[in-house]
């Protein structure tokens, strides 16, 4: 990644557990210039040291220190702590506007998200958008203290539920068992791959795992038999936040996941242990995990079969890694606004990375990853062979529209819907909302083009009873009162080109009696819903995602048919 | 020789407030007894004048089993099941001299000692490994009771809240005191699983007792995945166990560290909010600890020729499913509940303690037939201690009272309130 004015500062690699030669492994990572003060506080990022268990407020820490801490400094100073996720938090923000080619808010109305490296005894770190927050909690296990707020991993998991939850909001909601694992699923998935941008950790992390037991290496090289998918997955690289749960066998490391563990199977997803957040979501990170180890491998292949510089070796990787999460952020903006299945993600990930690369040939991401995903069960919702949308070709009305305004202006934008919704298939009498409109800017790496667009997504709902669910070409799920109060939700995201004209129209849209696919998809939602308790009195989905990584596997045999 | 089998029962249900505590009395020819108790615990007393401490509840049982009680079931450990055991009401019970405790597979001495297995290679490895972080996990319920009044004093952090906190937490700690006097308790122990002969034919004549839960680990998947016999599972339960400092002092996190004199301006909305969540995250955790406790449950069906009597613990839906779906002889399970006669009501009542279509849905006797034929419950509740109805979590589960109230013979221990009543005889004749 390009940042072109930076400065930088020294993290936690992965965490205090992962050591290379005895001491912990820290990195630099590079951050946009800003006028960052004490605390750190910066313009987007504001760390607030509070400790709720012991009442402590603990001094603002100096901003930006590159230094090479000691370890003692990296578990015992919490200036350094302060300093970390500030550093993780910003990078992972960075990252995110550099694939989508413009600033990117967070969910709620400020522009500093508050981080709170210490803020409990408890174990557990969570985004919480009421308190427009990260909270790292520590634990003790035995003589030692884990910090949440040290592990890569999770500051950089919980980082990416903040910048989805800005970018498509209604993802938080509960809709589907595919939505409620996709917020987990992408943060992992941003987690592990946001590793390799720090080459000299992989270097380090291929010379300790893959080096472990292997023929000796050569200064500068390792072994190409010891650089084997089974090897390389059994490394820290795919192991996602290793301090969390304690070692399960000696040779190894523990993990709190290990996606890429996962066996392909077609079927997955159709299990009952599936529908759990968590899991569910594993099936999407193992997928995506398969894709980016088949072509690294493939390239390792390629670069020698006696050693493998090792460079060069961490050099492949972190361009892989680069254009895979480019690729599955970039692909948020092809969406639609609600509902989302892995299958939209797919497609949407997919077309992303056709419009900005069109030319694949160096590693054949794309096609690998659609056969990685199909592997385990998750196809493209194109339904085309390539697995990307299929381009609009509409002529969108543009009478009274000012095309500047567009690209920016939720009303104009809207305006333009208006004109249009006839062709758009957006009925007029829902409830209907421009939520977000933005123009991008992206880079194509090999003309070093750019690539300009304007995304925007319109969300509709109904207000209905369950007893009015048959004039939508639906019915109440088994047990549901007719007097229960039902939201009917849809949405579109349009893309246009720079020229204001239509490229993309990725809906999911209301239910109608003759759209019977959307029907279909409405009908699911519904039974999903119902039945994951989201009618009954009281159900509330604030503090979710805190929820979700508390309550792992707990819910298993919750029938909502079951229960009073 | 043919067994001799009892005329009639009798059961006592006490109200001891939020708690359990059913006395049962098989009377046999002659004027023989034989006596169970089912459980003997409060959390809070009962809302009239002059409630029964657990010592008048003990004198009580003792009258009623005539001075000699065959067998004692505790259900489970939480506190409003076994609290009674401690103490001086303890020592009563323990007078009465049982010749048998039933427990479930998760209370056997020893289990947890041996814990420190890196694998679960073998079921009783993993019911190890599992009861050893229940004892874990008892230990954060106490230590959350110790925080309780540094956040009772925190703005932000409501009444109610630390209300649930401190209910919450006195049911789920150890209860150690009630543990052991049940250990000291009777000449033989049985720690029993689905499918468990309890070996009781001698000691109950004529009375079958089949053990219908709590499923062992290998048995159920799902109590499996809820009791996180994988480490993975649970890390954010187990670890807080360790990681919640106890009283009076918490330890300084980082010696020597610069701190703020004050709470900075840019902090001062976020600060009550994190106070408040702390408190959030640790009512959500004690949840959690208190629905693994409750499937932890014994659920006991007592079978008298063709009546059966179904004593249900605290169970919940995980610990019910094995029974009822997934044991390999689920569907015999469900026929022969469909002819329950006395149903005690699972968990005070709660929303997911008495499956709706699985269990509920199949009680035959249940309806607006003849009283003296139809399905007997028996609701040992108190309101407005647990759950609430915003949410939708009341106990007692108001949907559920209203069709306890319109199928079945209800006895609720909420009706009896009269100091000279506070308990209610229930015959059924055989």
């Amino acid at each position: 990644m390009a940042v072109s004015s930076s400065a930088q500062i020294r993290v936690v690699a992965q965490d205090p557990s992962v050591r290379v030669d005895g001491r912990i492994l820290t990195a630099l990572v590079s951050l946009p210039v800003e006028d960052a003060r004490e605390g750190p506080t910066g313009h987007r990022v504001q760390v607030i040291d509070y400790d709720a268990t012991t009442r402590t407020m603990y001094a603002r820490a100096r901003p930006l220190d590159p230094a090479d801490p000691s370890d003692e400094d990296i578990m015992g100073d919490p200036a350094f702590h302060a300093r970390n996720v500030y550093g993780l938090v910003m990078a992972t923000l960075a990252r995110f506007e550099y694939a989508l080619g413009r600033r990117v808010a967070w969910g709620f109305p400020g522009h500093q998200l508050k981080v709170v490296p210490h803020a409990f005894a408890v174990a557990n770190a969570f985004y919480s958008p009421d308190s427009e927050a990260l909270l790292f909690g520590y634990f003790d296990r035995g003589e030692r203290t884990i910090f949440t707020c040290l592990s890569h991993d999770v500051v950089v998991h919980e980082t990416t539920h903040a910048l989805l939850h800005g970018l498509r909001g209604r993802f938080l909601r509960a809709s589907s068992a595919d939505q409620a694992a996709f917020h987990e699923a992408f943060a992992d998935v941003v987690a592990l791959l946001s590793v390799f941008s720090m080459r000299e950790v992989v270097q380090r992390l291929i010379d300790h795992y893959a080096g472990r037991g292997s023929r000796a290496s050569r200064k500068g090289a390792v072994s190409a038999s010891a650089l084997q998918p089974d090897r390389l997955k059994r490394s820290a690289l795919f192991a996602l936040a290793e301090e969390m749960v304690p070692e399960r066998d000696p040779g190894g490391i523990g993990a709190l996941r290990r996606s890429v563990d996962l066996e392909p199977d077609q079927n997955l997803l159709n299990r009952l242990e599936f529908r759990d957040s968590h899991r569910r979501g594993e099936v999407l990170v193992a997928a995506v995990c398969h894709a980016f180890l088949e072509v690294w491998v493939r390239r390792l292949q390629a670069l020698g079969t006696d050693m493998v510089d090792r460079e060069r070796a961490a050099e492949e990787g972190a361009g892989i890694a680069e254009q895979l999460l480019t690729m599955a952020i970039r692909g948020l903006d092809y969406t639609p606004p609600v509902d989302l299945l892995f299958g939209d993600f797919l497609s949407a990930a997919l077309t992303a990375d056709t419009e900005v690369r069109p030319n694949d040939e160096r590693y054949h991401l794309r096609e690998t990853l659609l056969s990685s995903c199909a592997a385990y069960g998750i196809r493209p919702a194109s339904g085309t062979p390539d697995g990307c949308w299929r381009r609009s070709d509409k002529q969108l009305r543009r009478t009274g529209v000012r095309f500047g305004s567009v690209q920016s202006d939720p009303t104009e934008m809207f305006r333009l819907i208006w004109a249009n919704h006839r062709c758009l298939r957006l009925p007029v009498t829902a409830y209907s909302w421009v939520s977000d409109v933005r123009p991008c800017l992206r880079i194509e790496p090999e003309d070093g083009l750019p690539v300009r667009e304007t995304v925007a997504t319109c969300i509709q709902h109904v207000k209905i009873t369950a007893a009015e669910l048959g004039d939508y070409g639906l019915h109440p799920p088994p047990g549901m009162h007719p007097d229960t109060d039902i939201v009917l939700e849809g949405g579109s995201t349009l893309v246009l080109d720079e020229y204001g004209l239509l490229k993309f129209e990725i809906s999911n849209r209301l239910p109608k009696r003759t759209d019977e696919s959307a029907c279909k998809r409405a009908q699911a939602r519904l039974d999903y819903l119902f039945e994951s308790g989201a009618y009954a009195a009281g159900s509330a989905f604030r503090g979710r995602l805190a929820a979700v990584h508390r309550l792992r596997s707990t819910q298993t045999a919750s029938s909502r048919s079951e229960v009073w | 020789m043919t067994r001799p089998a009892p005329i009639r029962v009798r059961i006592f249900v006490y109200n001891v407030g939020f708690g359990d505590c059913i006395l049962l009395c098989f009377d046999y020819d002659q004027g023989r007894s034989r006596t169970v108790l089912v459980d003997f615990g409060s959390t809070q007393k009962a809302q009239f004048g002059a409630p029964p401490s657990m010592n008048d509840v003990a004198r009580e049982i003792g009258e009623q089993c005539g001075g000699k009680l065959d067998v004692v079931i505790a259900t489970h450990r939480h506190a409003d099941h076994i609290s009674g055991f401690a103490g001086s009401s303890g020592a009563v019970i323990s007078g009465l001299q049982p010749e048998v405790v039933v427990q479930p597979w998760t209370e056997e001495p020893g289990l947890a000692v041996d814990a420190t297995d890196s694998a679960v290679s073998s079921p009783r490895a993993g019911n190890r490994k599992f009861t050893a972080r229940l004892d874990r996990l008892h230990a954060a319920a106490a230590q959350v009771l110790h925080q309780i009044p540094r956040l009772a004093a925190t703005p932000g952090v409501t009444a109610s809240l630390t209300d649930e906190l401190r209910f919450l937490g006195e049911t789920n700690i150890k209860n150690a005191e009630a543990v052991k006097a049940l250990q000291a308790m009777g000449d033989r122990h049985e720690y029993a699983s689905f499918g468990s002969d309890l070996g009781l034919a001698d000691v109950l004549p004529g009375v079958g007792v089949e053990v219908l839960g709590p499923p062992t680990l290998a048995q159920s998947p799902e109590i499996a995945a809820m009791a996180a016999s994988d480490a993975d599972e649970f890390w954010h339960l187990a670890a807080t166990a360790d990681a919640v400092p106890g009283q009076p002092s918490v330890r300084d996190l980082f010696p020597g560290a610069r701190t703020a004199r004050r709470v900075p301006q840019e902090a001062r909305w976020l600060v009550p909010r994190i106070d408040k969540m702390q408190a959030e995250e640790l009512l959500s955790l004690v949840r959690i600890l208190d629905d693994v406790m409750n499937n932890t449950s014994l659920i006991l069906l007592f079978t008298i020729g063709e009546t059966l009597l179904l004593f249900p613990g605290d169970a919940q839906l995980e610990n019910w499913s094995y029974a009822l779906q997934r044991a390999p002889n689920s569907a015999d399970i469900c026929a022969r509940l469909s002819q329950t006669r006395v149903y005690k009501v699972g968990h005070h009542g709660s929303l997911n303690s008495t499956p709706r279509t699985m269990l509920w849905g199949g009680f035959a006797r249940a309806g607006q037939g003849d009283p003296a034929e139809r399905l007997i419950t028996l609701l040992s509740t108190r309101a407005g201690k647990h759950g609430s109805e915003s949410r939708g979590t009341e106990v007692p589960r108001g949907r559920l009272v209203e069709e306890l109230e319109a199928r079945s013979e209800l006895v609720n221990t909420q009706d009896c309130r009269a100091a000279s009543g506070w308990w209610r005889e229930v015959v059924v004749p055989l």
